[in-house]
């Protein structure tokens, strides 16, 4: 399957077309009626719940490409670029300019998403890299210890792996979300002799902290994102009176405590 | 099953690369980046340099994929299924591109950080032993290029086998029990004893030198886009047919093979039909693919538009250029005379361009001023050589019956390694399968002397006094071939008591040298007894003022120790030279009535300044003279002074910036030439393959073309823009030659021969010169091609040629004017603006000046400089293989390889200077200034440091100052006329 990159220019532009597409949108809402500039109005209400949708193509992305069904990772990977960035824009709108109120952060949130995601792409592609060859001292005379203690722990794995799933080798088996769901203690078990002997290795620390960990920093802000959609969906479904604070409630909800 | 049990499963392939094999000349990675078309900053392997810091020593480790048992990289992908694969039956650890989402996690887990990134397409990218070519039964890409024989591909029980039964260990590099395959065999022990310096086999406290890596440079490069096929699909780049042909950039002549698709080069590859180097091929021949897919190359003739320097051109027409500078080429001719006129020609033009259209050019027009590189790189031992042998170079060849069969292999100032890679990786692997032993002597451990078993670090421009010593020791000593001495040697006696007269003893070497008594003893012993003893020389002899005399004495200790006109004996001084030298009728050439002011074009700026001995006024320069020229401030006053000034160049370079018209030339395979001359006296052609880029030209077009306009087209015919019919009708003419026509050329898939070959069915001779024959095109008997036909060390005939320019034939030791310790040195009595003498060692008529030896003392320029604080001895040369001259530093991975210009020093001095590694240093000496790089290596002499040749200031990836600005113009041997490059005293601090 020829392999469809997002590009820095496409990712660029992209990026900048969102960008003004939400400055354009803070600027022109003053002029526009009433309806368009309250968050909860039926215009915006939409808009909102398409952006959460939207929003939700890259949780979707990282559990296709971790559940083993998906043909094209690189796609959903693209989808996921695509429709955060639309997301975004729509969840702008919805916010209406209200950004000191506490769904905000999910504004914030978004933006923050927004910038790893494009730094790791157009910058810390580079660095990745130039780490190619930057660990030479591996090639130096090995650590006795380390190796005892790394031996320990592939035996460990070893034992585990015959319960987790007896067919695999612990050389190239990698816990799936497969195997979280079917046996999610034993999974948890491997995971954390797994993370044991990386850390042994010290191959993330030695990457730096930009390039070891804005990774799981993105990937933390989004599930953090996750949870707060759905605070937020639950609020304004739930506790709509709450939210409303004494004004019209026009959007869809069940319950107006 | 366990991973030890897995390493050992049949049929699991595996990369073998051997540690002492290695010379880090990274032609591996040239061919993996074209193999599978990585662009900047995209790696699958790569070639890591160490220096030692606490002691000397340099170390190369070849880093790619380790294909483990248990890769970590596997095991990290989130993706499921995985966008990595190991096959169960070869092992193969690959990256399946269309799953990669480019997360990263893989190249954050390898521990070995040996999964490569592709920052462009966003994906990782790794060694997959290549598949492609496995699957057509080829060996991998690097392996099937090392000129060194260190990567070796297949069945990794097999290639263990081969390391047990060489008797060679693997490396235990399984730090993190993740079952590595490949296999790096540990370099050898080093042959170390008291009093020598020796070669560790591991440098202690090693570190990477930091300018190599730097994150500023190499996003310039990264930055830059890769030029085609770089970055294509596989399917866009794949050939659908091969030409042979050669590389011609430098004196290793690599043969090669240029893979076409349609009309696009896609591919350089080595020829592996050729029986002598069998696909090997330096980094450089396959890097010419960006030279002939490049962005900067020149494309269209132009006209200077601003001042001298200020590089502001309008873009005109070929006749247009071609008829003004005609014009005013005549208006040089009417007011000043046709020797007004210089030609410098440049290498980079071509030997067919050098020797044929240029010398026809230059007879017809009438000017004697026409010279190449020789009188900065090799007049001295081009000189050496026609007076000891009668012809230049060595009668060997690198075959393993010949330099292959020595017994001792000593290098004198010849970093072979890193400037013929290929010819070196040969030698090394002869001498580690005989168990020859290697001897490097050299200021600076290079790549040479990192494999060598032992490493003298010479004070520079001493090697005289070391080869004087070595050769009193086995006069002394009666260690010498007496037999070969009385047959085959003329002044032998007048030599030996003059030797041994001047007390030239291994004592009186030893501050001189700063090598041991006691090593020189053994040195002189081991050559005396080795069955074969190979000699090699190159520029760190010949770039001195005594570079003449030093060569004769080396080429003396050779013949002395029966080491010339045998196999696996020689005096090798690169180049044998390519005997073109084809005349206009006598008719056609206008009497040359004043003197070649000078063999060295060094010596022509006064001519240009000040009009002194007569002016040069007009200067048509076909290389890059205002980066190669010493002394480079009087170079620029000088060309600025010019009426004329023409470039023909393939890039825009400093010479072009100052010169009135830029010609855009072609080259290699948009010309169709010959390779360089050849330390192994092999002819490689090189068709005409594509077209020139834009409106760019051949440089034989260009004489042709210039030659019309004055009548010149009887000799300089029209048919002769054809280069295998100029090749055939004009340039094989002599007895050496005859032979080599482009019939028997084109006979071989290997497309060369090795001259001389007086007939097209003639034989190639692999020696020539052995006892019992006679050298080719002279008269029967002569065993060697001198008036005498033996070797001469003194006669009078030639005491009288030394004596004209104030020397003796008898090699009286000096040195040069600026050293650290008081030795003599050589006084020019005239200098350039003076007429002088005429040399009786040039032709034609050549102005030299006599000198004469004064001992050191307090009061000479050396001791000057030094209260001046000028400590340090600098040296230049040659950087490493993926460079040559400037040309190199338009291929944007020779930059990706070697960046910026560095400066090698001590880790002491550093210290001293509180300089670090990788920082700015400012080295100045009392020519000029320039920055460099800081590369701490504790492989130099501690009084020295080394800066290399090849930036320029307007190279478009990482401009510096040009290191001609700190050398000498006026330091030159009057026998050659060479110029002393290699030692001049300097200091050295941080740059503000």
């Amino acid at each position: 399957m020829q392999r469809q990159d997002f590009s820095d220019t496409k990712l660029l532009r992209l990026m900048a077309a969102a960008a003004l597409a939400i400055a354009a949108w803070f600027v022109a809402r003053q002029w526009l009626p009433e309806p368009w500039r309250m968050p909860g109005s039926p215009a915006l209400y939409l808009a909102g719940v398409a952006g959460a949708a939207l929003l939700l193509v890259p949780a979707a992305f990282a559990l296709a490409k971790r559940g083993g069904s998906s043909r094209d990772p690189v796609g959903w990977f693209n989808a996921h670029i695509v429709c955060s960035s639309l997301g975004a824009v729509l969840i702008a709108v919805h916010s209406a300019g209200y950004l000191r109120r506490a769904p905000a952060l999910l504004l914030l949130a978004i933006l923050a998403l927004a910038a790893l995601g494009v730094w790791a792409r157009v910058r810390g592609s580079r660095r990745m890299a130039a780490t190619f060859a930057s660990k030479a001292p591996a090639f130096a005379v090995p650590d006795p210890a380390t190796r005892e203690r790394l031996k320990a722990v592939i035996s460990a794995k070893r034992r585990l792996l015959a319960d987790l799933d007896p067919q695999a080798q612990e050389g190239t088996f990698s816990v799936t979300l497969a195997h979280w769901l079917r046996a999610p203690r034993l999974a948890a078990a491997y995971h954390r002799l797994a993370r044991e002997e990386a850390a042994m290795l010290g191959t993330r620390r030695a990457a730096g902290l930009q390039q070891g960990w804005w990774r799981p920093v993105h990937m933390a802000l989004a599930w953090i994102f996750v949870a707060g959609v759905a605070v937020h969906v639950v609020t304004v479904t739930f506790f709509a009176g709450y939210v409303a604070d004494g004004g019209p409630i026009n959007w869809w909800h069940l319950a107006a405590w | 099953m366990s991973a030890a049990a897995e390493s050992r499963k049949p049929g699991r392939l595996a990369l073998m690369i051997d540690l002492e094999r290695c010379t880090g000349c990274k032609s591996c990675e040239a061919a993996c980046k074209q193999e599978h078309r990585l662009g900047p900053g995209e790696y699958r392997n790569k070639v890591v340099w160490a220096s030692g810091l606490e002691e000397a020593g340099l170390a190369f480790l070849t880093l790619t994929c380790q294909h483990c048992e248990r890769p970590a990289c596997l095991r990290a992908c989130p993706v499921n299924p995985k966008a990595i694969e190991k096959d169960p039956v070869t092992g193969v650890v690959s990256v399946v591109e269309s799953r990669c989402t480019g997360c990263g996690e893989c190249v954050m887990a390898c521990p070995y950080s040996a999964m490569g990134y592709d920052p462009r397409e966003h994906h990782a990218v790794k060694c997959d032993l290549c598949t492609d070519r496995r699957a057509q039964g080829q060996t991998t890409a690097c392996a099937s290029v090392c000129p060194t024989s260190a990567i070796r591909f297949g069945a990794r029980d097999e290639l263990l086998g081969e390391a047990a039964r060489e008797g060679r260990a693997p490396l235990d590099l399984d730090h993190f029990l993740l079952g590595p395959a490949t296999i790096y065999l540990e370099r050898l022990p080093a042959q170390g004893e008291p009093g020598a310096a020796t070669v560790p086999s591991r440098a202690a406290g090693s570190s990477r030198p930091a300018f190599m890596d730097a994150a500023a440079s190499q996003a310039v490069v990264v930055e830059s886009k890769p030029a085609f096929p770089y970055g294509l699909p596989r399917a866009d780049a794949t050939a659908d047919r091969v030409v042979p042909g050669g590389c011609n950039i430098c004196f290793n002549c690599c043969t090669a093979n240029f893979h076409f698709k349609g009309d696009d080069l896609v591919r350089i590859t080595g020829n592996e039909d050729d029986p002598l180097l069998q696909g090997r091929v330096c980094p450089k021949s396959q890097l010419t693919l960006q030279l002939y897919h490049n962005e900067h190359r020149l494309r269209h003739p132009l006209k200077r538009a601003g001042a001298r320097g200020e590089n502001r051109f309008e873009r005109i027409s070929w006749d247009q250029a071609l008829d003004e500078i005609a014009e005013k080429l005549k208006r040089v001719r009417e007011a000043y005379g046709p020797e007004a006129l210089a030609m410098f020609i440049g290498t980079r033009t071509g030997t067919l361009d050098n020797l044929g259209y240029t010398r026809l050019f230059a007879q017809l027009w009438g000017t004697p001023n026409k010279e190449g590189t020789d009188p900065f790189c090799a007049s001295s031992k081009s000189v050496a050589y026609e007076l000891t042998q009668g012809r230049i170079g060595s009668g060997n060849s690198y075959t393993p019956g010949d330099i292959g069969s020595a017994r001792l292999f000593v290098y004198f100032g010849d970093n072979q390694a890193e400037t013929r890679p290929v010819y070196f990786g040969m030698v090394n692997d002869w001498r580690l399968r005989s168990g020859a032993k290697m001897v490097v002597v050299d200021p600076r451990l290079s790549a040479t002397a990192a494999k060598a078993d032992r490493w003298l670090a010479i004070r520079p421009g001493t090697d005289m006094a070391l080869g004087l010593a070595l050769c009193q020791h086995i006069l002394a000593r009666n260690l010498h071939d007496r037999k070969f001495c009385g047959d085959w040697t003329l002044g032998f006696q007048e030599w030996r008591d003059f030797i041994l007269a001047r007390g030239y003893t291994p004592e009186w070497a030893e501050p001189v040298t700063g090598i041991a008594a006691a090593e020189i003893r053994r040195l002189a012993e081991e050559i005396a007894a080795a069955d074969g003893c190979v000699i090699f020389g190159s520029r760190g002899i010949n770039q001195h003022t005594n570079g003449t005399q030093t060569n004769r004495v080396l080429m003396f200790l050779a013949a002395i120790t029966g080491n010339w006109g045998r196999r696996g004996g020689a005096y090798f001084n690169m180049t044998a030279g390519t005997p073109i030298a084809p005349n206009a009728p006598e008719h056609r050439r206008p009497k040359i009535n004043r003197q070649k002011v000078r063999r060295s074009p060094a010596g022509w700026t006064d001519a240009m300044l000040h009009g002194k001995p007569y002016p040069l006024r007009a200067l048509i320069a076909c290389n890059n003279p205002l980066a190669q020229w010493p002394g480079q401030a009087a170079v620029r006053a000088a060309f600025e002074s010019l009426d004329l000034m023409v470039h023909i160049e393939l890039f825009a370079n400093e010479t072009s910036a100052y010169a009135d018209y830029v010609l855009p030339a072609a080259t290699g395979i948009e010309k169709g030439e010959i390779g360089r001359s050849n330390d192994d006296r092999r002819i490689v052609w090189i068709d005409k393959m594509i077209a020139p880029p834009g409106e760019a030209k051949a440089d034989g077009w260009i004489w042709i073309e210039l030659g019309k306009r004055f009548g010149f087209d009887d000799v300089l015919q029209e048919r002769y823009k054809d280069t295998q019919v100029f090749w055939d009708e004009v340039c094989i003419g002599s007895e050496l030659l005859r032979g080599c026509t482009q019939k028997r050329l084109h006979s071989v898939p290997w497309r060369w021969v090795r001259h001389p070959v007086a007939s097209e069915d003639a034989p190639e001779i692999e020696t020539l010169y052995l006892e019992g024959t006679t050298a080719p095109g002279v008269p029967a008997g002569h065993r060697f091609p001198t008036p005498s036909g033996k070797l001469e060390f003194w006669t009078t005939e030639l005491e009288g040629k030394f004596r004209t320019i104030g020397l003796s034939a008898l090699p009286e030791f000096y040195s040069e004017r600026e050293q650290l310790v008081d030795l003599p040195y050589l006084e020019l009595e005239h200098s350039d603006a003076d007429a002088g003498v005429i040399s009786p060692f040039c032709r034609p008529d050549t102005g030299t000046s006599r000198a004469r030896i004064v001992a050191g003392s307090g009061d000479a320029p050396g001791a000057r400089l030094r209260a001046q604080g000028y400590d340090t001895e600098l040296l230049t040369g040659r950087p490493s293989a993926a460079h040559f001259h400037s040309w190199t530093h338009y291929f944007w991975q020779s930059q990706e390889m070697w960046p910026d210009l560095f400066c090698q020093i001590h880790p002491d001095k550093a210290a001293r200077l509180g300089i670090a590694d990788g920082e700015r240093v400012r080295v100045e000496t009392a020519h000029g200034a320039i920055e460099a790089v800081a590369w701490l290596h504790a492989g130099i002499r501690p009084s020295a440091v080394f800066v290399p040749i090849g930036w320029g200031e307007r190279q478009p990836f990482h401009p510096w100052r040009s290191v001609n600005f700190l050398t000498d113009k006026t330091q030159r041997d009057p026998v050659s006329d060479q110029t002393n490059l290699k030692v001049l005293l300097c200091r050295v601090a941080r740059a503000d």
